[in-house]
């Protein structure tokens, strides 16, 4: 039964799932370009960590999309037909989803093994100057884990129906608006940061995706 | 004889204009039900909650022994079920859709399924996407009749099937009830066609449940009488006065049902003469019941 949701979830987003580990592979090996350079010399080194640093953002931003894009595609075509062929399979619907779910953290795991495969093939390309270390596991381990967190987030959200996204949806956008309302009324009260920030940052469930995300660094 | 299907004092709204009320249905075990009504009647919304696939407000609903939706996975697998607009998903070909459907049905039988295909005239590597309305729907029922159900849920089987796609629809329905006896719920309004192949019949309307009763029963009550002498206010008659029509002259044509030939005596006391007793096709009694319960009998 797996075997054959997984099938068929590869088959209507392999192309996705392609394109994610072309990207996550091309990523590192990006990002160690100017070590290879033979001109640069060792005090260029902050050169190359900013680099470095700089690919960095494409990770995470890989990681949300990658997530995001896997959730719609695992439950696109469930949507299409308004779930009644899935719902009529004689099995129960959180069977069915667990089922889905798995199918699709499967697949993203081609994207993670791209990830990994391209910071080892990027590290083994340089010689790393002295002082400098680089990081592939804990770099894929820490992609792996916000991707998972992104794809966890968007499928729960895209398996609801449409009036659920909207709400969640009309629920961002007034916040967004009220937090406009207010500075334009000259109030200094900030919520939306504090939301943002009660998100993104540590003990925050979106704490994965912010700091620094480097290949190489001290 | 025990019930394959049994709703009782179903109630089920969607949106604000429509509702399900008070609904009953038998569905006895092995019959053939034809499940009539015109569009908008209900006869989707009640499949989809036989089928676990909405909730009711209230109301019992058992399908082959199950409380439904409760233990409507446990229903599901003894069910094969053919929706009113097929779908499958699209990027997979008819194999693949085969094999996917079968991962869930342990009593999938692969040789029938084979038979079927061959018989359809399916070809295995074609996309879903690219079968025209008939193939889809012939794949829909080999998938609903490959899976060995007792019971067969078709919502419009063959709605929009040229001819030659229908008859090989309903001759492998067929087939498939004579050799295992399944009971079969089947719900259309393409009324000739149930006429042929069902001992059942129920009648919705407005979300009721308008009439049940065996085929035969249903096409042999209700009929068309030439009435001559009729009275201006008919009273107590032995029938169910359907509707009354004036006709030519001094005869009036009235529907009826429960009619039997010794209520010419009703006429008789009455200084009326019945002219001629019509048998009406399933159609025209259809049409008749749908007119009684919309309005009142235009009876007096």
């Amino acid at each position: 039964m797996f075997r054959q949701m997984l099938y068929t979830q590869w088959k209507w987003s392999r192309l996705l799932i392609v394109a994610g580990a072309l990207a996550g592979f091309s990523i590192p090996l990006l990002s160690v370009r100017p070590l290879g350079d033979p001109t640069v010399a060792g005090y260029a080194i902050g050169m190359v960590l900013s680099t470095v640093g700089a690919y960095g953002l494409l990770y995470p931003l890989l990681a949300g999309g990658a997530g995001l894009m896997l959730a719609l595609a695992t439950w696109g075509p469930d949507h299409a037909g308004r779930h009644v062929y899935a719902l009529t399979l004689p099995l129960p619907r959180w069977h069915y989803a667990l089922l889905r779910f798995g199918a699709g953290a499967v697949l993203l795991s081609g994207v993670v093994a791209g990830v990994l495969l391209g910071t080892l093939v990027a590290v083994a390309s340089v010689e790393l100057p002295p002082g400098l270390r680089a990081y592939p596991f804990a770099l894929t381990l820490r992609f792996a884990l916000a991707a998972f967190v992104a794809y966890g987030a968007f499928f729960a959200v895209t398996a609801g129906t449409n009036r659920t996204a909207g709400f969640i949806l009309a629920a961002i956008a007034g916040l967004v608006l009220a937090q406009v309302m207010v500075s334009a009324a000259g109030s200094d009260v900030g919520f939306l940061v504090h939301v943002v920030a009660r998100l993104f940052l540590w003990p925050g469930p979106l704490e994965i995706f912010t700091g620094r995300w480097m290949l190489i660094d001290v | 004889m025990s019930n394959a299907i049994e709703i009782r004092d179903l109630e089920y709204r969607a949106g604000k204009t429509f509702e399900v009320r008070d609904l009953a249905v038998n569905v006895p075990t092995g019959a053939m039900y034809g499940f009539l009504g015109p569009n908008g009647a209900g006869k989707t919304t009640t499949i989809r909650l036989i089928l676990g696939l909405l909730r009711p407000v209230r109301g019992r609903i058992t399908v082959l022994g199950s409380e439904i939706p409760r233990e409507a996975a446990r229903m599901l697998a003894r069910t094969g079920y053919v929706p009113e607009a097929p779908h499958l998903y699209p990027s997979l070909s008819v194999d693949e859709c085969l094999r996917y459907h079968a991962a869930f049905y342990p009593t999938w039988d692969w040789k029938w399924a084979d038979e079927l295909l061959g018989h359809f005239r399916l070809d295995r590597t074609r996309r879903f996407v690219t079968l025209s309305k008939g193939e889809k729907g012939k794949l829909m029922m080999l998938q609903a009749l490959a899976q060995r159900p007792e019971l067969l849920v078709l919502d419009e089987p063959t709605d929009g099937l040229d001819p030659v796609v229908r008859r090989d629809v309903i001759t492998a329905v067929l087939d498939y009830v004579a050799q295992h006896n399944a009971t079969v719920l089947i719900s259309s309004h393409l009324v000739h066609e149930l006429e042929r192949i069902c001992d059942w019949v129920g009648v919705m309307d407005n979300g009721r449940l308008v009439a049940e009763l065996p085929m035969h029963a249903f096409k042999s009550g209700i009929k068309r009488l030439r009435v001559g002498g009729a009275p201006a206010l008919p009273g107590d008659t032995p029938f169910v006065l359907l509707a009354r029509e004036p006709g030519d002259g001094a005869f009036e044509t009235w529907i009826v049902r429960g009619w039997q030939s010794p209520m010419t005596q009703y006429f008789d006391g009455v200084g009326a003469t019945v002219r001629e007793v019509i048998d009406l096709d399933l159609e025209e009694g259809f049409v008749e019941l749908l007119r009684t319960f919309r309005g009142p009998a235009r009876a007096s």
